[in-house]
């Protein structure tokens, strides 16, 4: 393909000590300049700096070369830059060939300069190869819808809308349960400010909720996505809640009259509501639902069963009719918001959670201090009634621990500290209140001030986790706790104990990730694209993800994230379109035979067949439709006359590569054209 | 209070009679020692075992006769959030003590004694119930207990002298 002669330069990367420290680059450098048609090889410190940047420039002008090679860090980071920087010194982007030396090369085999010096001559080798049989490519411009899909409404979700709104784009705001709000509706005060949950949280709820430019989607999942970035195409399935939203007023009278007790999620299920509900004093939208697990006519598909509150209803708001619903919905950016859950120390046998009725979760201490919970908000045993007169509180339940999770749930310290404060605050002098801790992380803006006030009010705190928990006839507790300062065996009394359950990957992030495209990291939380420069992004371009779905994360940080993530969609989509990657497949007319193979198995349905008139023969050939096409290459590899071809991934450029990894041959050629 | 050094030499031989360097990785969080069946009354406290262990002060620990007071009940194993193990590390420690021959308690060697002879660590004990009866297997109808042949006893021996 290539005929005329070809100026490669080869720039070998020190990255500082990360390369240089173990391949010797300036022997890389020497080795390259012997390679055929390498017209200029160089090392330098940092390529990526302005002054290499700058030097390859100049290079490009005054060596007149054609394609570069940059033997440095992975693609992954600086491939952009250094397309950008050939492009500005006239040269088509695509000509440059990133050679991986570090993630590939020095990190791995840091133990074996000599070796690692071989392969790293080897792969510059590979990418001199290459690089010839590249070809210029241009870029496409597609037009972006200005839609954006938020996926949970919780905070993270509440937040990213509004900020999105706000800046004029239109938002459909998908949650999965009845209400808006997430955890952060079930908190009673917030730390280290001990502002109320709920004042904070409401209004945002309602604004959302009223935004002009926010559509919201109760009871509703998303069940399809198709597409590529800037053009999805999302099918939502709003699920019946069998109560009108338009006519429902929220007035509760059938729940009133409903004689189905159901455990009250809101609270925990420490309380009891009724198959038709409200599911929580500040739901938004105020509507009830019924919960068809529950209710005897839906449960027996009797339609003469019960209905009182078809009966009660003043507004006729109830209607068993409804069916699933899928409305379909096209976005150019997607925010994932789908939160976290709390971990379930019933899976911690010692602590007796679920076994004894005064070991309570931290979200059900947050329950039981809000004002809108099964007390009232006095902290008195939900399950005995009775005040506690010695309140401990045990740190790292389920988090820290690699029986269950590794990581710190980055919460649990501060959440404790605060309904230790509030213990304290609601029940006087008089009451003990112990902190059982291993070590007390309080890293944010305000928190160690917090754990000071923590102190100064006479909390208790114990330096060691207790063994087991047991309890006394009476339901009261008691266990030993080693206490590492004194070196003393404390005998611990307790009338409640309250577990810092850390938090855990939702368990919807499966379906999430199988959606989506949306990998997960070690920890089960959605993966970002990358841990320091891009945190807020997907690895699935244009879509981006916000709060406790990314990694276990207290208010402050997941309002933040969601804003940053709102901004990227704005800078995603507020151009109106955007540059797509040329790697997609293309056709040779002359060689398809019109076989379908490609056709079959393209996964994106992104080849069609067309019939064409070739010498009075009606004859089938395969068309690439762009839009569709993702580049994955399996039409390319399929393909049996060699027909379809993987842009930037050629046979012959993957075969010339192959060929300068067997052996030395390239240095007088792997020229194959 | 006394000032010692740490031997990472000894260090290295007990990391390499464990199985997984997992076993001294502790944080330091004390619940082994809080549940610990040899606290209340012998004072051991497998966190600091752990902690010894890892800053490589291990010549006191073979010496001592702390190591001998485990009960083996692994509850420090089973509830350890780290998978760390202070049963495995006083177990390692035994060996190095038994390798440099340092003093072991009767009470062990009185096992070892009674396992060449009637094949178990423990004799068998009549019982007495609250009624003050007792009764001993004869009494109760179980089988007769058989001793070790010779041939486990040479075995045995010879196990022992390898080590």
């Amino acid at each position: 393909m290539v005929t005329h002669m070809t100026r490669i330069g080869v720039y070998v990367c020190h990255c500082g000590l990360n390369i240089a420290g173990v391949v010797d680059v300036k022997v890389v450098a020497d080795y390259a300049k012997e390679l055929s048609d390498v017209a200029v090889a160089k090392d330098y410190v940092y390529m990526c700096s302005e002054p290499g940047q700058k030097m390859i420039q100049e290079d490009v002008k005054k060596h007149k070369l054609d394609r570069v090679v940059i033997a440095t860090c992975s693609p992954k980071m600086n491939e952009d830059t250094f397309r950008k920087a050939v492009a500005e010194a006239g040269l088509n982007p695509y000509l440059v060939e990133i050679v991986n030396l570090r993630e590939q090369v020095s990190w791995p085999h840091n133990h074996e300069p000599q070796a690692a010096t071989e392969k790293a001559k080897a792969l510059v080798r590979m990418g001199v190869a290459r690089v010839k049989q590249s070809e210029p490519l241009q870029r496409r411009t597609v037009a972006v819808d200005k839609h954006v899909l938020v996926l949970g409404g919780g905070i993270a979700g509440i937040q990213a809308s509004l900020d999105l709104g706000n800046a004029g784009f239109q938002v459909y705001l998908v949650e999965k349960s009845p209400t808006i709000g997430g955890r952060m509706a079930q908190l009673d005060k917030t730390f280290p400010t001990l502002d109320c949950s709920a004042c904070i949280l409401t209004p945002r709820m309602v604004d959302v909720a009223k935004h002009s430019n926010v559509t919201l989607f109760t009871n509703a999942e998303v069940t399809d996505v198709k597409g590529y970035v800037g053009n999805y195409e999302v099918t939502v399935q709003r699920n019946p809640r069998y109560v009108d939203e338009t006519k429902c007023v929220g007035c509760e009278l059938c729940s009133q009259v409903c004689p189905v007790k159901v455990p009250d999620r809101f609270n925990e299920g420490l309380s009891q509501a009724r198959a038709i509900s409200v599911y929580s004093p500040h739901a938004v939208p105020k509507v009830a639902f019924i919960d068809r697990n529950y209710c005897l006519r839906l449960k027996t598909g009797k339609k003469d069963v019960c209905g009182k509150c078809t009966t009660a209803c003043e507004a006729k708001a109830i209607d068993f009719g409804q069916q699933p619903e899928a409305v379909q919905l096209k976005v150019g950016g997607i925010v994932l918001a789908v939160g976290s859950t709390v971990f379930d120390a019933s899976a911690l046998a010692e602590f007796g959670y679920g076994r004894f009725p005064n070991v309570l979760s931290n979200m059900e201490f947050e329950r039981i201090s809000d004002a809108s919970g099964p007390t009232g908000g006095k902290i008195v045993s939900p399950r005995m009634g009775k005040e506690p007169k010695s309140i401990v509180f045990v740190q790292c339940v389920g988090s820290r621990d690699k029986r269950f999770h590794e990581y710190c749930c980055r919460v649990g310290c501060m959440v404790t500290l605060k309904q230790a404060i509030l213990t304290r605050e609601k029940l006087g002098e008089d009451v003990n209140v112990y902190v059982c801790y291993n070590d007390l992380r309080s890293f944010g803006k305000g928190y160690e001030e917090f754990y000071t006030r923590a102190r100064d009010l006479n909390i208790d705190f114990v330096g060691g986790l207790p063994s087991d928990i047991r309890m006394n006839a009476d339901g009261s507790l008691y266990f030993d706790v080693f206490e590492c300062g004194t070196g003393k065996l404390l005998e611990m009394r307790a009338d409640m104990v309250v577990l810092a359950n850390g938090l855990v990957p939702n368990e919807d992030l499966g379906k999430i990730n199988e959606l989506f495209h949306a990998s997960r990291s070690a920890d089960g939380f959605l993966l970002e694209a990358h841990p320091k420069l891009r945190p807020l992004e997907c690895s699935t371009a244009g879509v981006f993800l916000a709060g406790a779905c990314q990694g276990p994360k207290d208010i402050p940080d997941t309002v933040a994230q969601a804003s940053g993530a709102a901004a990227k969609v704005i800078d995603l989509l507020s151009k109106g379109e955007i540059e797509l990657e040329p790697l997609k497949a293309v056709v040779d007319e002359d060689l398809c035979s019109g076989c379908r193979v490609c056709e079959s198995l393209c996964p994106f349905s992104a080849v069609e067949m067309k019939k064409e008139d070739e010498s009075g023969e009606s004859v089938l050939r395969a068309e690439v439709v762009e839009a569709m096409c993702q580049g994955c290459g399996l039409c390319s590899a399929a393909c049996p006359t060699g027909a379809i071809k993987m842009q930037q991934y050629t046979s012959k450029q993957v075969l010339v590569q192959v060929e300068a990894a067997c052996g030395d041959r390239s240095l007088n050629g792997g020229n194959h054209s | 209070m006394s000032n010692t050094k740490p031997n990472l030499e000894s260090k290295n031989k007990i990391l390499t009679k464990l199985h997984d360097k997992q076993l001294v990785n502790c944080f330091q969080c004390i619940k082994c020692t809080s549940g610990c069946t040899a606290l209340k009354l012998l004072e051991l406290k497998p966190h600091e075992i752990e902690k010894l262990v890892n800053l490589g002060f291990i010549d006191e620990l073979a010496s001592s006769d702390i190591i001998w007071t485990c009960a083996t009940c692994l509850k420090c194993v089973q509830r350890c959030p780290q998978k760390a193990s202070p049963y495995h590390l006083v177990m390692a420690l035994r060996n190095l003590a038994v390798e440099r021959e340092a003093k072991v308690p009767e009470a062990f060697m009185k096992a070892v004694s009674q396992i060449l002879e009637i094949g178990l660590a423990e004799d068998y004990r009549k019982i007495t119930t609250r009624t003050m009866e007792t009764f001993d297997r004869e009494a109760l109808k179980l089988p007769k207990i058989s001793v070790p042949k010779e041939s486990f006893q040479t075995v045995f021996m010879k196990a022992l002298e390898e080590r």
